[in-house]
């Protein structure tokens, strides 16, 4: 069997789901990591954005993100779909089994709460990433600390911002966990721990992306 | 008692199905569920209809030819019992019970509340099996197993195949059932030899057999009769994923 055909069975393309759906967790952890940086103050905040956007490898970093968001979305539709045309024909009553189920609202609507985090991500790029350029006083530095101030002194914007992470928060409850079941990681004398750490994580993320916005606004 | 029921009818694959109104009259509470739909086709049957077709064996619990969804749930209320084992003192006089068939492609409806679970039988013979030529029989200590490995691989060989994983899957996947023949193999030397040809042939099995994917869950684990854990699935992703490595 060649490794694509090996990819493109069901437990195949969940190991793919998995691997690029943790590979992107580790960079929302770098992302968080750095966005507190705009605690610390704006001087080290775009210090930091232009050493990263100096670096000749943030454009190849950059498609290799994209790449893995992509497959990521295609894989998961894909199971989605595959599971739509498992059952054609849907129960006239149907009920939650409890007990040791993990299914859970965050579980229930990964496909939903992916696509509005895939329509918050083009909000965000587009937002910062491609929004106003602002001079800083250093020569060549941007001031993406002033963009961040100004985008969010409305509080439309921190509202889209804490829920958009509320969301993400859902998605990753049962994201990181299920990659570790799909990956064949989850063991039993690991499976209450990974279960723990996907849900801190999931929290302090979504916790640590929607305190940006509101300390922002409230101290700022 | 008086149960009322809604039972799914549908004459055959093609025919439209629905709902239908029934009531059964005079309900011990010692009654299992089948004798109480028993009680009803005889009445169905005494009044020249056509009586609700449903598929039993053991009603022991143990053969998993009998399976429905009872009011939502595969094999209804209780946890780790089969709905053949479900009795009539669970419900009062005047409750409402809905009964539907395991609703999957690749479980085609053939009558009412029977669906053809040959699936099932196509991934077994993927792989499910040890093709080892035994000879005469050794003596029973000639190969050490450890009994906490034992245990484990008894766990999974638990599953009897009724097709309640399926039913309760949002996917309608098979993972459990496959992961269980799976891992019960993969766990003993007798089935060790041919673990990685044998956990890519069952996944391929299940794959072209029209079942989903797995979601992780764990709505099959909760609704098995046999209790069959959810590791097995991490097992059989574990096997899969180190026979891909075997086969470079």
């Amino acid at each position: 069997m060649t490794s694509l055909k090996a990819l493109s069975t069901s437990v195949g393309s969940k190991f793919l789901v998995a691997l690029t759906g943790l590979s992107l967790v580790g960079f929302l952890i770098a992302h968080l990591i750095g966005n507190l940086l705009l605690l610390a103050g704006p001087d080290t905040f775009n210090a930091y954005g232009h050493a990263l956007i100096s670096n000749p490898l943030v454009i190849p970093a950059e498609f290799g993100l994209l790449g893995l968001l992509l497959l990521h979305i295609y894989k998961a539709l894909r199971h989605v779909l595959l599971g739509r045309r498992a059952r054609p024909h849907r129960y006239t009553m149907r009920q939650w089994a409890g007990g040791p189920s993990r299914k859970s609202w965050s579980s229930t609507t990964m496909a939903v709460s992916g696509v509005i985090l895939l329509i918050f991500l083009v909000t965000h790029i587009a937002t910062f990433k491609f929004g106003p350029y602002y001079p800083s006083a250093d020569e060549g530095v941007r001031d993406l600390s002033r963009l961040v101030q100004e985008v969010f002194s409305s509080p439309g914007y921190v509202v889209f911002y804490v829920v958009a992470m509320g969301i993400i928060g859902m998605h990753l409850r049962h994201g990181i966990s299920s990659a570790f079941q799909s990956l064949g990681l989850m063991t039993p004398g690991w499976t209450s721990a990974v279960l723990s750490v996907g849900l801190g994580l999931a929290v302090i993320l979504a916790g640590g992306f929607a305190l940006i916005p509101v300390w922002v606004y409230l101290f700022l | 008692m008086n149960v009322h029921l809604k039972v799914w009818r549908q004459a055959g694959p093609a025919a439209p199905g629905g709902l239908v109104d029934y009531t059964a009259t005079g309900v011990s509470a010692d009654m299992s569920f089948l004798e109480m739909l028993d009680s009803v086709n005889e009445t169905l049957i005494a009044r020249g209809e056509d009586p609700i077709a449903f598929a039993s064996d053991c009603r022991e619990g143990i053969c998993g030819t009998f399976g429905v969804m009872v009011d939502g749930r595969p094999h209804g209320p209780d946890p780790c019992t089969t709905v053949c084992q479900l009795h009539m003192r669970r419900y009062n006089d005047g409750d409402t019970i809905v009964i539907e068939p395991w609703q999957a492609r690749a479980f085609p409806l053939i009558k009412d509340l029977v669906v053809d679970r040959t699936a099932f039988d196509t991934i077994i013979q993927a792989g499910g099996y040890t093709s080892v030529n035994t000879g005469g029989a050794q003596d029973a200590n000639a190969i050490l197993i450890p009994k906490t490995v034992a245990d484990e691989a008894m766990d999974s060989a638990q599953c009897i195949g009724c097709g309640a994983c399926v039913a309760g899957c949002k996917n309608a996947s098979a993972a459990l059932f496959t992961s269980a023949k799976i891992t019960h193999l993969s766990l003993l030397p007798q089935g060790q030899m041919e673990a990685p040809t044998r956990v890519v042939a069952m996944i391929e099995a299940m794959d072209t057999s029209g079942f989903g994917g797995c979601s992780n869950e764990g709505e099959c684990e909760a609704v098995c009769p046999k209790g069959i854990s959810l590791k097995n699935i991490a097992t059989m992703n574990r096997e899969y994923r180190k026979a891909l490595f075997a086969n470079r």
